[in-house]
């Protein structure tokens, strides 16, 4: 198993990161209808009311779909999975799958949020990101 | 209110074109709608110009070439559906009663400007996370494989079609016939698509010139074929996780569409639809409710979008075999529908086509399904 990815969040208004290694994807939910969104939004798509909160998401979803993604920009070394999870807030996010072999990835897999090192910012600091893996990963 | 009839069409060859830039392109095209239409292009009121990558003022870069300069303008950016918006403004501007002939061009110099697989903008969350536009279909690929039964070979007829249906069209990208082997053999991009699954990196253009009846009546000699319908909705945000195997972003678009031409999916003789991945044709045709969800898959293995089938699909070589230049591909569309419901698509002709659609789909936003997506009804 990776160390716990210490850096600072690569995108904090998406992935929130607290120094113990753990933390969650935030969005909004609407106060008015209960409505979930990925990313943080001004206003509700279901009943446009603007009273929205931020939130954290549930680490543990389930996977929709995949691929494995083969050709892809410079900023990303190919072959990798991707995948979206469906989390029980009813929001659907996007997201590279780690902690598994591809032939090990199928719809339906439960899978959990994994903080990962995510690359550098333009200073040279690592950088920590999301990944989803298996949930049976775990003592990997 | 006026009807619109799309009178002249002209396009260039598509493919590649390293001695030429998206404006001369964008030129060719035009002269070639011209001398289609038979006008003399001062008759030509105002313009719209599609294209993605081209950069600032690329419409009056075509007209400027060909002394056109002076005329009112807009340069239209809607992803891939940019050259279907510039036809849908231009239509727009004929039914408010401003203009008589107005001309819509969509051009794209691609390979100048990108190669590899499309990204949505490097500021979007998914994109941060590695989202490719292949990837992204090949994720609703391998759902729809898993929801409907779908094989991979059942998925390689689609390009094996569109393949076909181009070697019959002298301005296709591809002129070469490919087989079921060759896609599977193909290299992979995201699996569980491959690169005959994918639309290729193509420069090219094309423009329609439109007119009100006012106009046609002077200058068609009874060549137009009247724009019925040209429909533009904008992807919602979804509320809740909904099936990637189906599109009601399509299916709104396209029921405006059907509700002002006054006609319904089963009254369609052919369409061109975004086929920029061969699931994509799929999900567009299953979208625009002329094929049943979860069985176009066997459709197309009966022959039934074949040329002489059914119900012919992407008759020009569609985006995979035709070609894909991002702004250029909604016009050239709809230069595929004149050419059909004029009778002179030559080789690939459809026999008695009277009522055509096109579709365009394009960009990739996170939370949203799809971006911009257009229908346009041609109705001989
Ligand atoms: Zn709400």
């Amino acid at each position: 198993m990776t160390a716990p990815a210490t850096g600072v969040s690569f995108r904090p208004g998406e992935l929130e990161t607290r120094p113990d290694g753990t933390g969650n994807l935030l969005g909004s939910r609407c106060r008015a209808c209960g409505a979930h969104f990925f990313p943080i939004r001004e206003a509700c798509a279901g009943c446009l009311s603007d009273d929205l909160e931020t939130v954290r998401f549930s680490t543990e979803g389930v996977l929709y779909t995949f691929s494995i993604v083969r050709q892809s920009i410079p900023a990303f070394e190919v072959p990798y999975a991707l995948g979206y999870v469906d989390f029980p807030e009813n929001v659907r996010i996007m997201g590279q799958i780690s902690g598994c072999d591809f032939d090990d990835i199928k719809i339906g897999m439960a899978m959990e949020l994994s903080l990962e090192p995510f690359g550098e910012d333009e200073d040279g600091n690592a950088m920590t990101g999301y990944r989803f893996r298996p949930v049976e990963a775990h003592n990997d | 209110m006026t009807d619109v009839h799309v009178v002249g069409v002209g396009m260039t060859r598509f493919g590649k074109h390293p001695d030429s830039d998206a404006s001369d392109l964008g030129a060719e095209a035009l002269h070639g709608a011209v001398a289609d239409a038979d006008i003399d292009p001062r008759v030509i009121e105002a313009a719209y110009c599609g294209h993605v990558f081209q950069g600032m003022v690329t419409g009056q870069r075509i007209l400027a070439q060909v002394g056109l300069a002076g005329l009112p303008l807009s340069n239209v950016e809607n992803a891939c559906s940019s050259g279907a918006t510039a036809i849908r403004e231009a239509s727009l501007a004929i039914r408010a009663g401003e203009h008589d002939v107005v001309i819509a061009i969509g051009t794209e110099h691609l390979t100048s400007k990108f190669s590899g697989a499309l990204t949505p903008d490097p500021s979007d969350p998914e994109a941060a996370v590695g989202a490719t536009m292949p990837g992204v279909y090949a994720m609703r690929a391998r759902r729809y494989m898993e929801e409907f039964g779908m094989t991979r070979e059942q998925l390689a007829l689609i390009p094996v079609k569109n393949k076909k249906n181009a070697s019959q069209n002298p301005l296709a990208h591809f002129r070469k016939e490919i087989t079921v082997e060759e896609v599977l053999a193909s290299r992979p991009i995201a699996d569980p698509l491959r690169l005959h699954d994918c639309s290729p990196v193509t420069d090219g253009a094309a423009a329609v010139i439109v007119m009100s009846d006012k106009a046609a009546k002077k200058y068609a000699n009874g060549r137009g074929i009247r724009l019925a319908a040209s429909t533009l909705r904008s992807g919602s945000v979804d509320v809740e996780p909904t099936s990637m195997t189906y599109e009601p972003l399509t299916w709104v678009t396209a029921l405006e569409a059907y509700e002002k031409a006054g006609i319904g999916p089963e009254d369609v003789d052919f369409a061109e639809v975004h086929d920029c991945f061969s699931i994509a044709e799929v999900l567009r045709v299953e979208g625009l409710g002329l094929f049943e969800q979860g069985q176009y898959p066997w459709a197309v293995e009966r022959g039934e979008a074949d040329i002489n089938g059914r119900l012919p699909i992407n008759p020009s070589g569609g985006l995979i075999g035709k070609g894909h230049p991002l702004g250029g591909t909604g016009v050239a569309q709809v230069v595929e529908l004149v050419r059909q419901l004029r009778g002179e698509a030559g080789s690939r002709q459809i026999e008695g086509a009277r009522v055509g659609v096109a579709h365009c789909r394009g960009g990739k936003a996170v939370g949203i399904e799809g971006a911009a997506c257009t229908v346009q009804i041609l109705v001989r």
